[in-house]
Parts: structure tokens; C-alpha cells; sequence
């Protein structure tokens, strides 16, 4: 598949062409070939600008459209209310064959269509609802809602389809669990948010620098974070530290397998790596490993057992990921931040079998300390000034949770500082000689 | 490449069609052709996002006499009758599930002291935009005192129940606030 096009680097090559010229570089018919070449593909690609403006557009008018409805006008018969619950939708499909048939080939037509349809569905079904006193909560109506959007994604090719699809799925998750006591069905998000995944594994190989990627990859992270602690929280067996290093640790390892050398880390890597470093500080928290005491597997509904099965997953797929390539001599990532799940699943089996909360949360803490050094080291191999202080970030931050710890002893609190205060001092120390080489 | 899109654009708008449209035929069907029964009410006044304005109700009749709880979040089937008044309650609980015009469907909820709580498949009134303070206001003050006059009519035809009127002083709800509105300025 071709690259992206970068936008960038063309507008600066076609401002350099007048001085090479001058200097003899290449000749006047070079550059005017080049003139042609770079503006034949610029007329080529979708402007970003109309995109935004008719994803905007359509939205603002689709909003109109359900607050009219949610007026709810009462002047009016069932049937003819419900007659124009129709109109909007009908309106969508006649726009979208349209498409199809006649715009298939731009990006605002497509994503203007897609987003009129998809709010056109969720007017009619709402409107329907009020009009004819048909019951139902909230969930019921998004889960509906999303299942019918979802074939608008990959029909019209649309980044704001799917976007809004991500974020419905997240909307559905949270109403779902934590506005009202958790309910079955909630693993239901997880089918929800695989079934937008391919389209995004189609963005990721067009390229991982364009805002789509970006914009779709912070979505389904976060969206994946609340349905990961809507799903730990529903199946009560203590395993939200091991699902959670496990989960930042698959998309960091992902988003490092699609990084390119020549280009700066990805936002999936990215937001990988973020995750993993807050889980680290959060599970050097020696609470955070206080575990139930009354969790038995035979006791647990089955439901309950497939999300334990479901969080799971994620820790079991990091791992295997991170083996793989380790076999295979392709360790492009970070060792300390890869082992996370690993090192999560040794302190809920110390916390489980010794019975201790505390000597979890120590060897939670002497790994944050490595991943930072780890960090820093990178950064300093790679030059990469933010990378480095990235892990410094890390350390400070681990120190500072330590400072407003009241549960480990003052001596603990000491002997931690010092470690702390000394790796400071190596990290620095190494920095800047690395520097003076250089 | 491009029929095939077309193709399954159509599938997926019939789908996007037939949903509330099957929605709307079924009630349509169950309005028409239903029993008609009256329930005795008692509100208040959330608001939904999404969804406009609503009342959720709550029935007296919602509590049943039982000697032993039934299974909470087991659809069970309530079999209707109507009181010396004319207003709907249920003569009693069963497990078997049976389709006709004097059955509906209920989740049974709390069991205390030989009274098993159910709630009904009809607990959102929704109200126009304009009318739902004024409404839920009334209907505060009317239903605490505990009269007949306060009732939502329901029609219920093959295990199908649609809410259809909220009636105050035997007059429709939007009819009756109309009523009692100041005049406009």
C-alpha cells in the first residue's frame, strides 16, 4: 500500500527547488518536473479542512435534528409523528446510494453521508420509542444503535464513523456498569469493540503519522481502559493489576511492531507506554494488592468466570507477543515496559500465595525503578531528550507516590529515597557524559 | 466492488428501517387491537439525555400478596383483573408464560412480609418537553392523595403491553394541563 503523503515535507521540497537550481543541483526542468509530479498528487488527496468540515457539518445538523424530535411535539398524531421519525433516515439512505454510486471516490462526501445515516438512526429509533411508549434503558437503545451503525463504518470508509463508534461503545460500557449496579451482559463491550477493529488495522497499514490513526488510537485505548475496569470490576477475582499491565502492555508492543524507524513514536506505542508507567506507579501502591478473601473459582457464576477469562487474555496475548518477537531477535522494544504483565503476574502470586500486600507492592516498586533507568537509557542511545526525561518522569513520580505512602515505615520510606536519590544521580551521570561523547 | 457496496449498503438500510418500523407495527397492532386496563399511578420526574422528558411510574398494584419469594431477574407473568372500580391488579404470579390480552410480562423484585414486589414492563411516560414539569407537579399532588382520578391506560394484546394515556380527572394529560394553564401573555 502507498504511504501517506506528507504534506509537510512536499511544501518544503517545492520551496527548496528554486535554490538548488541556483546552486547547480539539479536543473530547471528537474525542478519543474518535480513542481508537477508534487502537484498533481496534492490535488489528488482529500483536503483535511473540508473533511472536518462536513464531518461538522453533518453532525451540527443531525444534533438539530434530535433536539426537534426530543421536542416532542404533542399537536401531532402517533402516525404522523412517527412518519417523520422516518423522514431524516430516508433522507440518509437516498444520500447514501448517492455516494456510492456517484462520490465513492471523496472523503467528505463519504464521511458527511455516514454521519447523517448514523444519527438518522438514532433519531428514528429514539423518536419511535417516545412516540409509541416503547420501554427500554438507555443500554438497550445504544446497543441497537451501534449494531446498526457499525457496517456504515466500513461501507463509507469513514474516521468519523468510526470514532463515534468507539466512543458509543464507551458510552454504552459506562451506563451499563458504573451509573447502576454492575449487569450481566457488560463482556457484550468487548464484541462491540472487536467488530471496529479491522477498520482500524486498515488505518494502522495506510500509515501510523496521519490523525486518523492518532485520533482513532487514543479512542480505543481509553475506550478499551473502561471496559477493562467495567469488566475486572464485574468479575471480582482481583485481577484488574495483571489485566491492566497486560492491556498497556499489548498496545505498547503493537504499537511498536508497526513503528518505523525513520519516524517518531506512534501514538499506539505511545499511549502503550504511558499506561504502562502510571500501572507501574499505581501498583507500586501496596493497597492495591490487598486481596479478597473470599474469591472462590467453583463459586463464581459463569459470567463472572468469562470476564476473569476475558481480562485475562490481555496479559496472556502481551506476553506471547513479547516472547515471539524476543525469540525471533526482534526486540524493537523497551524489555522493562514489555514485562509488565509478567512482573504483575509474580506479585499477585507472591500477594496470593505468601498472603503479603507488601512485598507485592516492594517488587512493584523495585520494577518501576528499573523501568525508569531502562527508559532513561533508551532515551539516551536513541537521543531522544523526551524519551529520557520520560523515564526520569517515571522515577520522580515513584519517589513522590513513596513521599505520600503513610503505609510503609520511615525506614522503608529512607532506604527508598536513597536508592531513588542515587539512581538520579547514576542517570544523570550517564546522560551527560553520553553527551559529552557525542 | 462497487455493487457489492451497494448491495450491502441496501441490506443494512432495510435493517436500519426495519427496526423501528417493526417497533412501531408491533405497538401499532397492540393499540389497536388490545384489551384496554387502567393502572393506578404514582410518579416523579428524571430527564433522559437523549429521549426528551419522561415520568417513571410506579403502581400500587406492583405488590402482590405471595406466601414464598419468587426468583429475582426471572421474567415471570402476571394475570390481570379488575378490582370493584374497574382498575387493573394482579390476581396472581405464575412461571408458565402464557400470550393473551389479560397477561403481562414482570421481573419480580423484592419479597417481604408475604408481599412479592414485581415491576410492570411500563415504568416511562413520556411527556412533551413543555409539559413535563407541569405535569409531574400535578401529578405529585394528586397521586399522594391517593385518588381514583389519577390513572394511565394501558392496552395489552398478546402478552404485548403498550401504555397509551395518562389521565387526570378522566381527561387526557396534555387536555387537562391546558386546562389549568395561566393564559398566554
Amino acid at each position: 500500500m502507498a504511504d501517506p503523503i506528507n504534506h509537510r515535507a512536499i511544501r518544503w521540497l517545492r520551496a527548496q527547488l528554486p535554490e538548488l537550481v541556483a546552486g547547480g543541483v539539479i536543473t530547471a526542468d528537474n525542478a519543474s518536473a518535480i513542481e508537477r509530479h508534487y502537484a498533481a498528487v496534492q490535488s489528488r488527496s482529500p483536503n483535511f479542512g473540508f473533511v472536518i468540515l462536513a464531518g461538522i457539518g453533518s453532525t451540527l445538523v443531525g444534533a438539530g435534528i434530535i433536539l426537534l424530535i426530543a421536542h416532542n411535539w404533542d399537536e401531532l398524531s402517533r402516525p404522523i409523528r412517527c412518519a417523520l421519525a422516518f423522514l431524516p433516515l430516508f433522507g440518509a439512505i437516498a444520500l447514501g446510494f448517492f455516494v456510492l454510486l456517484r462520490r465513492n471516490d471523496s472523503v467528505p462526501w463519504r464521511e458527511a453521508a455516514a454521519i447523517f445515516d448514523v444519527v438518522a438512526v438514532g433519531t428514528a429509533i429514539s423518536l419511535v420509542s417516545q412516540t409509541y411508549q416503547i420501554q427500554g434503558s438507555f443500554a438497550d437503545f445504544m446497543r441497537i444503535w451501534l449494531l446498526l451503525s457499525i457496517p456504515i463504518v466500513y461501507l463509507f470508509r469513514t474516521n468519523f464513523g468510526a470514532l463515534a463508534y468507539i466512543i458509543g461503545t464507551t458510552v454504552w460500557v459506562i451506563n451499563k456498569s458504573f451509573w447502576s449496579s454492575v449487569q450481566p451482559g457488560e463482556a457484550f463491550f468487548w464484541l462491540f469493540l472487536l467488530l471496529v477493529i479491522p477498520y482500524y488495522a486498515i488505518i494502522a497499514r495506510k500509515g501510523t503519522s496521519g490523525w486518523a490513526f492518532r485520533t482513532l488510537s487514543l479512542a480505543l485505548v481509553v475506550a478499551g481502559a473502561f471496559g477493562l475496569g467495567a469488566t475486572v470490576d464485574f468479575a471480582r477475582t482481583d485481577v484488574g493489576a495483571v489485566a491492566f499491565a497486560g492491556f498497556f502492555a499489548l498496545f505498547y508492543l503493537i504499537g511498536m511492531l508497526w513503528q518505523k524507524k525513520s519516524e517518531s513514536l506512534n501514538a499506539l506505542a505511545l499511549l502503550g507506554g504511558l499506561g504502562i508507567a502510571v500501572t507501574a506507579i499505581v501498583l507500586s501502591f501496596e493497597s492495591m494488592w490487598r486481596l479478597r478473601s473470599d474469591v472462590f473459582w467453583s463459586q463464581l457464576g459463569i459470567e463472572q468466570q468469562m470476564a476473569t477469562l476475558m481480562a485475562l487474555l490481555f496479559p496472556t496475548a502481551a506476553i506471547l507477543l513479547a516472547g515471539y518477537s524476543f525469540r525471533r531477535g526482534r526486540t524493537f522494544y523497551s524489555i522493562a515496559a514489555a514485562s509488565i504483565p509478567f512482573v504483575a503476574v509474580c506479585a499477585r502470586l507472591i500477594a496470593f500465595l505468601a498472603g503479603s500486600s507488601s512485598w507485592a507492592a516492594l517488587l512493584f516498586n523495585l520494577y518501576t525503578l528499573i523501568l525508569g533507568i531502562e527508559l532513561i537509557v533508551r532515551g539516551i542511545r536513541a537521543e531522544s531528550i523526551a524519551r529520557a526525561n520520560f523515564g526520569l518522569l517515571v522515577i520522580a513520580a515513584l519517589a513522590f507516590a513513596r513521599f505520600f505512602d503513610s503505609d510503609l515505615s520511615f525506614m522503608a520510606r529512607g532506604v527508598g529515597f536513597i536508592v531513588v536519590g542515587a539512581a538520579f544521580l547514576m542517570a544523570n551521570l550517564l546522560f551527560f557524559r553520553q553527551r559529552k561523547q557525542a | 466492488m462497487k455493487r457489492i457496496g451497494v448491495v450491502i449498503f441496501a441490506l443494512v438500510a432495510l435493517a436500519q428501517l426495519s427496526v423501528p418500523g417493526w417497533a412501531a407495527w408491533m405497538r401499532t397492532q397492540t393499540l389497536q387491537k388490545g384489551k384496554l386496563w387502567k393502572f393506578r399511578i404514582a410518579p416523579v420526574d428524571p430527564i433522559d439525555a437523549v429521549r426528551g422528558r419522561y415520568i417513571t411510574l410506579s403502581f400500587p398494584a406492583e405488590q402482590v400478596p405471595r406466601s414464598e419469594p419468587m426468583h429475582l431477574e426471572t421474567p415471570a407473568f402476571a394475570y390481570l383483573k379488575e378490582d370493584s372500580r374497574g382498575f387493573a391488579e394482579i390476581d396472581h404470579l405464575s412461571t408458565t408464560e402464557e400470550l393473551n390480552d389479560s397477561v403481562i410480562k414482570v421481573m419480580p423484585q423484592g419479597w417481604w412480609n408475604n408481599v412479592q414486589r414485581v415491576k410492570f414492563p411500563f415504568e416511562r411516560l413520556w411527556l412533551p418537553e413543555d409539559l413535563a414539569p407541569a405535569a409531574d407537579r400535578v401529578y405529585g399532588q394528586s397521586s399522594r392523595q391517593q385518588k381514583d382520578n389519577v390513572y394511565v391506560t394501558v392496552r395489552v394484546h398478546n402478552g404485548d403491553a403498550a401504555l397509551d394515556q395518562l389521565f387526570i380527572d378522566d381527561q387526557p394529560l396534555a387536555q387537562y394541563l391546558r386546562g389549568q394553564r395561566p393564559p398566554e401573555r
